[in-house]
């Protein structure tokens, strides 16, 4: 098998290609930990981001509703407080709809530090 | 330099344009720096594109680019949606670009104004309601009023799925803004200290060494958020687009 990799390597370009696909997978493999490891902390401030501006901005939002709809009908500041109100009940709503879509996809990642083999396995 | 830490954001004109009716086309250095951002990411692709079977630095940036898009739009919207694939490319791009050219000295941050993330935002929430509807009929409205629920429910329900939709351009346009002016100006507000403290004297001047220490360390935080900004800003465009292929399981 080597062998005939060798031979073949100058002129035939799949096993060339083969070649390289494994170097890169142990190059992969001795990667894996800190990579994961920097993309985490990343998209933890992302979420961090994430969370905080759909709160206050669908507060703000549904105050920037009640108040038009207010100038429209002429009902000064009744429905700018329903609006408020519905506009906090929003920025809850999807900050509990998106931690839940962040913790099913975290599900799979344990927490515990006695089983890291079995997340290795479960990476690929 | 200027001493303003606002200054930086002036838009300023370089020429004067005809005015068009409401449209004033004039030339400034907001659009100077965008121009310059489209022609990095064009350049950059055009540097990439050199196909070879065994690829080399260059080509491995944009093929893991390539693959980095499409994999975030299969699996955040599904793999129906890759059509889509060069809207989200473009997106990304051309706000880790205008972040990063930002970063630069004496460079504009054209994403540190609301005008230019707005619009980005309008594109995107607007395309999703334009192919909603032109896919799934008036059906799409269905968004706004999820099945399986006690009729009581609906008339508190409706008008909170209405703001939380409407305040999704909002949500993407001042969050990149906010980051970008936020981070510039504690930049700046840090740099324009140490010219202080090191004008007042040599005790003061060593004293300097704080807020030194602390810009190098926001500089390295902003790279960090002007990417994280970029792709933050990509995959929800990814996650709202869910809306036009899923709109029975919202």
């Amino acid at each position: 098998m080597s062998d005939e990799k060798r031979t073949s390597q100058p002129t035939q370009s799949s096993s060339d290609l083969d070649d390289l696909e494994r170097r890169l997978e142990t190059a992969r493999n001795r990667h894996k930990e800190p990579e994961a490891d920097g993309d985490n902390g990343g998209t933890l401030l992302g979420m961090a981001w994430r969370l905080s501006t759909e709160l206050v901005v669908a507060v703000l939002v549904g105050a920037g509703l009640g108040y038009g709809l207010d100038h429209l009908f002429g009902t000064r500041p009744w429905l700018l407080l329903v609006g408020l109100g519905f506009g906090f009940a929003a920025g809850i709503m999807s900050v509990f709809r998106v931690a839940g879509k962040m913790d099913a996809e975290n599900a799979h990642i344990p927490i515990g530090e006695d089983m890291p083999d079995t997340n290795d396995d479960e990476m690929d | 330099m200027a001493s303003n830490p606002m200054d930086q954001f002036k838009v300023e004109p370089i020429f004067q344009g005809p005015k068009i009716g409401p449209f004033d086309l004039t030339f400034t250095n907001a659009s100077l720096w965008m121009v310059i951002t489209v022609a990095a990411v064009i350049l950059f692709m055009a540097m990439t594109m050199r196909g070879k079977l065994i690829p080399g630095r260059l080509q491995s940036m944009g093929e893991l680019s390539y693959e980095f898009i499409a994999d975030m739009l299969k699996e955040t919207t599904g793999p129906e949606a890759v059509k889509w694939f060069p809207y989200v490319f473009t997106i990304f791009f051309f706000i880790l670009f205008a972040n990063l050219i930002g970063m630069n000295p004496y460079a504009f941050t054209t994403t540190s104004h609301i005008a230019v993330t707005a619009a980005l935002a309008v594109f995107t929430i607007l395309a999703v309601v334009i192919a909603g509807i032109w896919k799934n009929g008036l059906k799409w409205f269905k968004i706004f009023a999820p099945a399986g629920l006690p009729l009581i429910m609906y008339p508190v329900i409706i008008p909170i799925e209405i703001i939380s939709f409407v305040s999704r351009p909002v949500t993407l346009a001042v969050r990149l803004f906010a980051n970008m002016t936020a981070g510039h100006v504690m930049l700046k507000l840090f740099a324009i200290f140490i010219a202080y403290l090191v004008g007042k004297g040599a005790a003061t001047g060593v004293a300097a060494i704080v807020p030194i220490l602390g810009t190098i360390g926001i500089v390295a935080l902003e790279f960090l958020v002007a990417a994280l900004q970029a792709f933050v800003f990509a995959i929800l465009t990814c996650v709202y687009l869910n809306d036009v292929y899923h709109v029975d399981h919202h």
